[in-house]
């Protein structure tokens, strides 16, 4: 007890050193910087209403922001779009996270595996299969469909309904991911508790589960819809055919019309900022209200809840899910990726493996997916640290400005990825270090873009960490880094390891800001696939997005039995 | 077709009058080399040196795949790598970057509209190649040496004889207006060189009306034509207006159920222009690619590769396909006004394909 620390000053982090301060304070700086430098380019763009390609802007207005007003359908779509794709993956993700981790489901290890794949998928992938799917005319399911009931056109997946489906089957995966890491860190005895004084197992799902989970929860679905008003290879692929357009798809053909309209793509991005901002404030309200604090001092060994015979309904759920989301998808991209010609037309079927030798020897696949694996270890590595750390700031330290920071690392978010894509692009171009170009500048711009992703997935763990448990270590005189190394680490091992699993699947499907900074030596793989769907015709784009999903999954599965010991501990 | 001719010859005097301002004049060779079939005044030496060249291109990502690769057949110690985009983000892109002093490309392949800006910008260095004597005048910039059409994309109208029968099919270009074709047609959007070319040159035959009578039709629209020609594959439409003949010839191969009709008002033909890159930082390479890509070997291989038609005198046709000689091809009357269109051209198009 003669070790007692004394009180921490306010301004300082609790029990911190002045080293440790200023490291925290470097860290924050940093990231804060990477977002806030392409931030400035941002804004200069959207006043420019003169040459979109000279930089500073020489002629200043306020005409791309009052030109919104002309795009008021589009927005409408996307709210529309977001809206219904994020309810779709929250209640699917909360479904499955709860039955994958508080019941006795059987298979639970396989399935969990297997509904972690639609994430591993690029986006692209996933409209590119359900279009093949159901297409109102050619669709292989509306071909069934005439066949078995006689009536054609049934399933259109070129609706605004059918993007939000495609949206929430394949990028709202993430909820899913999100949901788990929070609910395998909750301690079961509450459950328990709850279930020993007599409520039944719906009304303990609603009244202790949820409420236990809501930091993780309501951080998923603020993550979930940023991501969902920032989709674009959905509503690309599936929204033209019906001349639906979104925020992204409209950004897409702003900047790809010439000349660009550089100034009206930034206004419309920064248009969507103000929806975002007022989402994240009430998450932080929410957040801060209460305590959700679920794991504490006292030991627990996760328990799963005996469902009975109700396990194999639960069972059957879970793989209609995998059904719709990932068999079914990729048996249909394989099909197309053995055609001379994508047909769903049997009489009219040519089979070959030319398109897997064509795109084997496209530079598109064999030196972007090396170049996209290296990049989502690298990022995924350095990132989850870093991400760790800044989340201690947010939510652990008192650093001045620490709600500032979160307001800032979230930002990439709350933009359409393409449009910060557009600044990062000017903004790394304009640095005086030879940066474009390289996997450097990728690297850098996907740390900055995935900040958000790891901050929000490491948040809803941090938060249900009890404070008491980092106090208890100072006051027996731990230092800073000894409780990060035996107490906050160890913990948040799950939120870490779903956390690198994150960024890294994320680095290797980054689109947004790929496109602006990939250059004749640093092509990374996502893009290469959009600009073959644009292009290269569906048999060949199918061709490559197996061979890309075969080799992320690979990578996984190498990269999850390399760190079996570790997630055994988790 | 004088008619026609007479507004190449109108244009090529508009390049010289934007390409004579002081760029350098000693990029004429007298005494060309023969190497690998084909005659070069690059210094070969110099460009195995340097040994990369970077390509600015527009072409599809497996064509443009086989042509470097032929190259690099011919020259081994030189890596050719690539930037595959649309046109229009593909020259925003190197001008954003030269704009930021950057250099990466070497090599530059766009629509004409946006070669004319390049132009006016000096973004070229001028090398006259010795191939561009079987390129006619109007097919170059003035003086020669900036830039040459390399790649004529030929386009008309396209569809699926599965889902309508021929006689049932449009003949003419007035023949997409009928009621009976709406929700069945689909477009390329107004990021393609190319559609805006046929915008023009039509416009021009059928009058200033005629495309927005086609808004009605609620036609579709697509970045390429690879989607445009499988969805009338597929059935999801069943005409593709400002159909590529080089991507009929394309899917025609894979044994695709098409056919392609040539208006008799004639059809435009779209040039892709090729130029070698000012402050390129693989000079050397970016000329012997030239030289090699302008000569019969080069054309050879880029319209087995691509099946689009070769602007040279003495070219053959594309696999499966006729000349360009063989149609009556439309080029703007009024170069200026078609290069001046660009916006116009967007604004409406995007009206009519339903963006704005």
């Amino acid at each position: 007890m003669q070790n007692l620390a004394p009180p921490a000053p306010l301004w300082r982090p609790s029990g911190a050193t002045k080293i440790e301060l200023l490291a925290s304070a470097t860290v924050a700086l940093v990231c804060v910087g990477l977002i806030v430098y392409p931030l400035f380019f941002l804004l200069a763009e959207s006043i420019n209403v003169g040459d979109p390609q000279t930089f500073p802007p020489k002629d200043i207005g306020i005409d791309n922001f009052i030109d919104l007003s002309l795009d008021l359908t589009v927005l409408l779509n996307t709210a529309y779009v977001a809206i219904a794709a994020t309810a779709m993956a929250i209640a699917a993700g909360f479904v499955l996270a709860w039955i994958l981790t508080r019941t006795n489901v059987p298979g639970k290890a396989l399935l969990e595996r297997l509904l972690e794949i639609p994430f591993y998928l690029t986006p692209l992938v996933g409209a590119l299969a359900w279009s093949i799917l159901a297409a109102p005319k050619s669709g292989f399911l509306n071909q069934l469909l005439v066949t078995v009931v006689g009536v054609s056109d049934l399933l259109d997946i070129y609706t605004p309904f059918g993007i939000a489906w495609v949206m929430a089957l394949f990028e709202g995966t993430v909820a899913f991911v999100m949901i788990s890491a929070v609910m395998k860190s909750m301690d079961p005895s509450l459950e328990e508790s709850s279930r020993v004084t007599g409520a039944g197992k719906l009304r303990t799902l609603f009244k202790i589960t949820l409420p236990l989970v809501l930091p993780g929860l309501l951080g998923a679905i603020v993550f979930v819809f940023a991501e969902m008003l920032g989709s674009f290879a959905a509503a690309l692929v599936l929204g033209l055919p019906g001349r639906f357009f979104v925020v992204t798809t409209a950004i897409w053909q702003y900047t790809l019309s010439y000349p660009p309209e550089y100034g009206k793509a930034s206004a419309l991005g920064l248009a969507l900022f103000g929806v975002m901002f007022a989402t994240l404030s009430f998450y932080r309200w929410m957040v801060r209200r209460g305590t959700f604090a679920t794991i504490s001092g006292k030991a627990f060994q996760p328990r799963p809840i005996d469902m009975g015979r109700a396990r194999y309904g639960l069972a059957a759920i879970c793989w209609l899910y995998v059904f719709v989301a990932v068999i079914l998808p990729i048996a249909a991209l394989l099909l197309t990726s053995c055609l001379r010609f994508a047909t769903v037309i049997v009489d009219q079927m040519s089979f070959t493996l030319q398109n897997y030798e064509t795109a084997l020897t496209l530079d598109a696949v064999r030196s972007a997916l090396t170049n996209s694996l290296e990049l989502g270890i690298g990022v995924a590595t350095v990132g989850v640290f870093v991400m760790a750390v800044l989340v201690w700031i947010i939510y652990r330290s008192r650093l001045p400005g620490r709600g500032a920071v979160e307001y800032v690392v979230m930002f990439p978010q709350s933009v359409p990825r393409m449009v910060f894509g557009l600044a990062l692009l000017t903004a790394w171009l304009n640095i005086p270090i030879p940066l474009y170009g390289t996997l450097w500048v990728l690297a850098i711009a996907y740390f900055t873009v995935l900040m958000p992703l790891g901050v929000r997935t490491l948040s809803g763990v941090v938060l249900q960490i009890d404070k008491s448990l980092e106090e208890c270590a100072q006051v027996c005189g731990a230092t800073w880094a000894y409780r990060m190394r035996t107490i906050a680490v160890p913990l948040l091992r799950p939120g870490l390891v779903a956390a690198w699993l994150l960024i890294f699947i994320a680095s290797v499907r980054e689109i947004g800001v790929s496109i602006y900074l990939m250059g004749p030596n640093s092509k990374v793989i996502a893009p290469a696939i959009v600009s073959s769907w644009s292009s290269a015709g569906t048999e060949l784009t199918a061709a490559m997005a197996m061979i890309q999903t075969a080799a992320v999954l690979l990578a996984v599965l190498l990269l999850l039995s390399v760190t079996a010991k570790f997630f055994k501990g988790a | 077709m004088r008619r026609r001719i007479l507004g190449l010859v109108g244009a090529a005097s508009i390049f010289g009058l934007v390409a004579g301002n002081g760029q350098a004049q000693n990029a004429v060779c007298p005494s060309p080399n023969e190497v690998a079939g084909f005659r070069t005044c690059a210094n070969i030496a110099k460009a195995e040196q340097e040994g990369k060249l970077v390509i600015y291109s527009t072409d599809v990502e497996q064509g443009q795949a086989k042509i470097v690769a032929a190259f690099s057949a011919s020259f081994p110690k030189i890596k050719p790598t690539y930037v595959r985009a649309l046109s229009a983000s593909l020259y925003a892109k190197l001008q954003s970057e030269r704009q930021a002093g950057q250099y990466l490309a070497d090599l530059v392949n766009v629509d004409v509209v946006l070669a004319n800006d390049f132009l006016k910008k000096n973004g070229y260095a001028r090398y006259v190649s010795p191939q561009m004597a079987a390129f006619r005048s109007e097919f170059k910039s003035k003086p020669e040496g900036y830039f040459t059409w390399a790649q004529l994309a030929v386009a008309a109208i396209a569809y699926n004889p599965r889902l309508l029968a021929a006689d049932q099919a449009p003949k003419a270009w007035g023949d997409i207006l009928n009621p009976k074709y709406a929700g069945t047609m689909n477009v390329k959007s107004s990021n393609s060189g190319v559609q805006h070319f046929v915008w023009y040159t039509v416009r021009e035959v059928m009058g200033k009306d005629f495309w927005k009578s086609l808004a009605s039709q609620k036609p579709k629209a697509f970045d390429s034509y690879v989607q445009q020609y499988d969805r009338i594959v597929n059935g999801e439409d069943k005409i593709v207006i400002g159909a590529q003949y080089s991507g009929y010839l394309e899917f025609k191969a894979k044994g695709a159920p098409l056919d392609f009709i040539f208006p008799d008002q004639g059809v435009p033909a779209s040039p892709q222009v090729w130029g070698v890159i000012d402050k390129a930082p693989n000079p050397e390479a970016a000329r012997l690619f030239l030289d090699w890509f302008l000569s019969p070997i080069g054309q050879k291989v880029m319209q087995e590769a691509l099946f689009l038609n070769s602007p040279r005198d003495d070219a053959v046709p594309p696999p499966g396909g006729v000349a360009a000689s063989q149609h009556k091809l439309l080029f703007p009357s009024d170069w200026d006004g078609f290069l001046g269109s660009k916006r116009e051209f967007n604004t409406e198009w995007d009206r009519i394909t339903g963006l704005r």
